[in-house]
């Protein structure tokens, strides 16, 4: 009799053939959202090279997919943290702890001796992207780093910085923010497994101390070596601490094992499980017929009971969509031969992608330029300005700045503006329809929502804690359907029906769609679907914006996302079901809105006689500079102790800060990133008195009545007696 | 609300000195500047019922109170009616203070009023010397209109420092001055005209004036729309506040009606937006800069030419 465990994960399928207490066949892939077709193509696999044969053998499943494919090929079903623990019990009878990282998930399993043998305690969480590998390499994707380089990144030795633990989203922002003040990549990818290792330790410990020895199963703990040495680093920190006796020679490495076969140790448990019960128990083989009944009919007929209405409508609402939105984005501007009078650029140094606009002195967009963001704004100032030159634009009448880095480059770039990014998109969105009321920019990380009056932001949401409504959530998970975010719009559209998602947190909307995916939804329709629940995530949850209506009635879209014909689509139906008579427009240079809204601006001051600050493309290609980030440079000013970066860069006749703990020689100019709040820009005590002087003098001229009634309404007063 | 359960918790569980007395006031109704002028200056009733509400959490079990050994004193107390509140006093504080007598509480009232009008009557001059000021040199000024309660730092978050340490002083609207030659200037000829009762009316643009806090953000908008050098506007709004949603749309549209720009931070946060508000106050600063003087321009256009904030130039005659 042969025995299969089979485990049906968020991102893959492991399984394993024993047959007389031997590993005889084995296979570990990813599913791309298709379980139900990867165990079906497994299991003819078996059948074919190991004779794997309906009612003799015996199938046991588990994993997060296990549950709908079990009744259908007659598979006996484990939860996940029973058979892990199974298998670690017969391989490894002296270990006391095991943490499993899983794509999605994270379990911790404490063995402790009992008088009735092996007592377990098991923690796992599934809710929350924190802690597992999804967290890891979500963060990864964003830094650029291959998964073969990732794998390879040490943990030891290396200087740490702070991440949030909590939520993938939040350390993804943390890790870009690090990045942007010039932390290395390898600095960011010990951060974020010491992220890991505390938020294990942190929620699935509860009170327990992980004793020697330890097991670490599962993808990440498997494949990310920096991974094993920020457990090793942290269990041996902690058992020093709570003076747990390690055996006579052992060491903290030793005790620590990652087993060669660690990815298939749910598996592997399953056939423990199926080897402990009695053979005629549940769990024989009944063959592949109704599970691939399931893959060709049977998923499609669940799904069709409970799916939405398509995305695109039906044709003619489509097409119709389509004549009007369809062709609506400015095609890029046909390169000019030369353009002989000054140009005004517009930069936007944003979260994903550095973009600029080159504008005539008449208006008009001459052209315009990306760079994707590698983290480093004066690399990416660089680049952006390189590309600028190279389409032949010279002559630079003036330049400026907008976006999350536009206060570092003012000086280093010589900037005439820095605008900022609310006053931007307004401007730009003011230039097509200058009566807009609101606009909404859906960005890579943020989204932002802006009400104007008389011209004027009055009102602004920004929503850069959570990401669920922003357009980075949209392309993850079209990449990791290896969609194109420019194909996105016509798979979505031909999705038939698609599932209702669930508006929220972009975390349980990712359990979501590996909810949805299990029920059989492909990705042409689960994408259709995150489409179309972008808008309430945009505006009620993301905005806290309940009434449309009262925001106005005069809409425009802009930011990359809207680029996505999908969205807007969603957006429309959104939009005119609460606001019926709203006039919706998107902004032709939907993507480049910022920067286009910063040479507005610029351009609103300028005159012919104006001599713009810009150093000159030769001098910004030559910025020398150097990034430095240690505990010189941390934060003193509160106890947040913000770990700053200093980035110095050669400029000709600065003065450069001798008296700096890093020092600076003359001709270098200090830019400190990283901080949290303005104080942090100050680096020292004495600069600290010489601004704060100034900050008094100006209160003292204009004051504050609120600050005065905090300091006399609630001012101490002795009692006489 | 949120509040006050907390602050009994650390009161009576989180101090080292121990409580004798947990005095929590029901506040009925408030002093406003514009009572006799609006409906009546109440309370707002989560304001009045709250501590209730926070203290029914501490019975549910069991008597946590009785258990701290800390007495609990909520007397009903209405400050829109002051003759009454030394007896509303007397009453809650006799069994506490043996031997306290009616004279000694009315007096002790009498001097905690006297002391309220004093930190008012401060806080308005303080607010018409910002004003004068601007009014010499044509500068902007910003008005907050918020609740009493965005002042804490813990609600309000601060945020109009960070405008302030861009140069704007900050008036709010509890404090604006209310002196009759500037009440004059800015609502004599509406008054005149029959158009209000007199300038503390709101009953043109608020005919359901019951609350004192609201009833005071709405004249807030109306002074706002008139006084030149208010160019800008920052409304503050926290704890989806049922009193202040039905206010937003008319107090926009009063200060807006003249101009004046308007900017407002709704739903404050529990924690510091520190990135959103560090983009909005740059937006405010930007809009202001470039606005104010056209503003200030055009509302001082339409009053008298005669500013008492600006004497020198307002009585040429008596020079």
């Amino acid at each position: 009799m042969r025995i299969v465990g089979l485990d049906v994960g968020s991102t893959t399928v492991k399984a394993v053939l024993q047959e007389n207490g031997a590993v005889r066949w084995r296979d570990y892939q990813r599913h791309n959202t298709h379980q139900a077709e990867k165990v079906l193509e497994f299991l003819a696999r078996m059948e074919a090279e190991w004779r794997l044969e309906p009612g003799r053998d015996r199938v046991v499943l588990t994993g997060s997919g296990a549950g709908l494919i079990a009744p259908l090929v007659g598979g006996r079903l484990v939860q996940e943290v029973v058979a892990v623990a199974a298998a670690v019990e017969h391989l490894h009878p002296a270990v006391r702890f095991v943490s499993e990282i899983g794509g999605e998930d994270m379990k911790t399993i404490f063995f402790t001796a009992t008088e009735a043998g092996r007592g377990k305690q098991i923690y796992m969480q599934a809710a929350c992207s924190g802690g597992t590998g999804t967290f890891i390499e979500k963060t990864a994707r964003k830094l650029r780093i291959a998964p073969e380089a990732l794998q390879a990144m040490s943990y030891a030795g290396r200087t740490l910085h702070k991440i949030s633990s909590k939520c993938g989203i939040f350390a993804e922002t943390d890790a870009n923010s690090l990045l942007k003040s010039g932390v290395p990549v390898e600095e960011i990818v010990a951060s974020l497994y010491e992220a890991v290792v505390y938020q294990n330790l942190a929620t699935l410990t509860k009170g327990n101390t992980p004793m020697p020895e330890v097991l670490l199963l599962g993808g990440p703990n498997c494949f990310f070596r920096g991974l094993q040495e920020a457990w090793r680093q942290h269990l041996g920190l902690l058992w020093a601490e709570r003076g747990v006796a390690l055996p006579a020679g052992a060491t903290p490495e030793t005790l620590i094992t990652v087993p060669q076969d660690g990815l298939y140790y749910g598996a592997l448990g399953c056939v423990q499980v199926a080897l402990g019960e009695a053979a005629e128990g549940a769990g024989t083989y009944a063959g592949r017929e109704r599970l691939a009944w399931w893959v060709a009919e049977g998923q499609h007929e669940a799904k069709a009971k409970e799916g939405g209405a398509a995305l695109g409508g039906d044709a003619a609402a489509l097409a119709a969509f389509r004549a009007r939105y369809g062709t609506i984005q400015a095609p890029r501007p046909a390169r000019r031969a030369a353009h002989d009078g000054p140009v005004l650029l517009g930069s936007d140094f944003g979260s994903t992608t550095a973009k600029a606009v080159a504008l005539s002195t008449e208006g008009e967009v001459l052209h315009t330029a990306y760079a994707p963001s590698r983290g480093n704004p004066i690399e990416d100032a660089k680049a952006l300005l390189r590309e600028v030159r190279q389409a032949g634009f010279t002559k630079i009448g003036g330049l400026a700045l907008t976006g999350y880095g536009k206060d570092l480059l003012r000086g280093i770039l010589g900037a005439d503006e820095a605008v900022v990014e609310t006053v931007a998109h307004a401007r730009a969105a003011i230039e097509v329809f200058p009566d807009a009321e609101v606009i909404c920019d859906v960005g890579g990380t943020d989204v932002k929502i802006m009400m104007l009056r008389q011209g004027t932001v009055a009102d602004f949401r920004l929503n850069s804690q959570c990401s669920s409504g922003n357009g980075a959530f949209l392309q993850g998970v079209a990449e990791r359907y290896g969609i194109a975010l420019e194909e996105y719009a016509d798979k979505a559209f031909a999705a038939r029906a698609m599932p209702a998602l669930a508006m929220g947190c972009g975390v349980f909307l990712q359990s979501d769609i590996v909810n949805q995916q299990r029920k059989g939804w492909a990705a042409e329709e689960i994408m259709a679907a995150l489409a179309a629940v972008l808008p309430q995530n945009v505006w009620i949850y993301a905005g806290q914006l309940n009434n449309l209506r009262a925001a106005g009635r005069r809409f425009v879209l802009q930011g990359g996302t809207h680029r996505n014909l999908a969205v807007v689509k969603a957006q429309v139906d959104f939009i005119t079901a609460r606001v019926p008579d709203a006039e919706i427009r998107v902004h032709p240079h939907a993507g480049e809105a910022g920067a286009l809204g910063a040479a507005l601006t610029l351009r609103d001051a300028w005159h012919p006689g104006l001599r713009s600050r810009f150093r000159g493309f030769d001098a910004v290609e030559a910025l020398d500079y150097r990034a430095t980030t240690t505990e010189d440079t941390v934060c003193r000013w509160c106890t947040v102790n913000c770990k700053r970066s200093f980035i110095d860069v050669r400029l000709p006749g600065a003065a450069g800060r001798p008296w700096s703990k890093v020092p600076l020689d003359p001709g270098w100019e200090r830019v400190i990133a990283g901080n949290s709040c303005p104080k942090g820009l100050l680096e020292d005590a004495n600069e600290m008195r010489a601004v704060k002087a100034a900050m008094e003098e100006s209160q003292g001229a204009s004051p504050n009545l609120g600050a005065v009634v905090r300091d006399e309404a609630f001012r101490a007063v002795g009692l006489a007696g | 609300m949120k509040c006050a359960a907390a602050h009994f918790g650390e009161l009576m569980f989180g101090l080292k000195r121990k409580v004798d007395v947990l005095f929590v006031p029901l506040i009925y109704s408030l002093p406003s500047v514009l009572r006799g002028h609006a409906v009546d200056s109440l309370a707002c009733p989560r304001v009045m019922a709250g501590p209730e509400m926070a203290r029914a959490g501490f019975l549910r079990e069991k008597d946590l109170f009785a258990e701290a050994g800390i007495r609990y004193v909520a007397p009903f107390v209405t400050f829109a009616e002051p003759a009454l509140l030394p007896r509303q006093l007397h009453e809650a504080l006799e069994g506490m203070l043996p031997g306290l007598t009616p004279a000694e509480t009315e007096a002790a009232v009498a001097a905690g009023l006297a002391a309220l009008e004093r930190f008012d009557a401060g806080l308005r001059r303080r607010s018409r010397e910002v004003l004068a000021r601007a009014a010499a040199a044509d500068s902007p000024v910003i008005l907050v209109l918020a609740r009493p309660y965005h002042m804490d730092p813990g609600i309000g978050h601060e945020i109009e420092n960070d405008l302030q340490a861009r140069g704007y002083p900050i008036l709010w609207g509890q404090h604006l001055p209310t002196d009759a030659d500037l009440m004059d200037w800015l609502f004599g000829e509406e008054v005149a005209a029959g158009l209000v009762r007199s300038p503390f009316d709101i009953s043109d643009v608020w005919p359901s004036s019951y609350s004192a806090n609201t009833n005071e953000i709405l004249w807030g908008a109306k002074v706002a729309a008139r006084l030149p050098w208010i160019t800008g506007v920052v409304r503050l709004t926290s704890y989806e506040c049922g009193m202040d949603q039905p206010t937003f749309t008319p107090v926009q549209g009063i200060v807006e009606h003249s101009g004046t720009l308007f900017f407002s931070f709704q739903e404050l946060d529990a924690t510091k937006p520190a990135g959103s508000v560090k983009i909005r106050v740059e937006t405010i600063a930007h809009y202001l800069e470039r606005a104010s003087p056209g503003i200030i321009a055009r509302k001082r256009a339409l009053l008298p030419a005669a500013c008492p904030l600006t004497p020198a130039t307002a009585q040429p005659a008596e020079l």
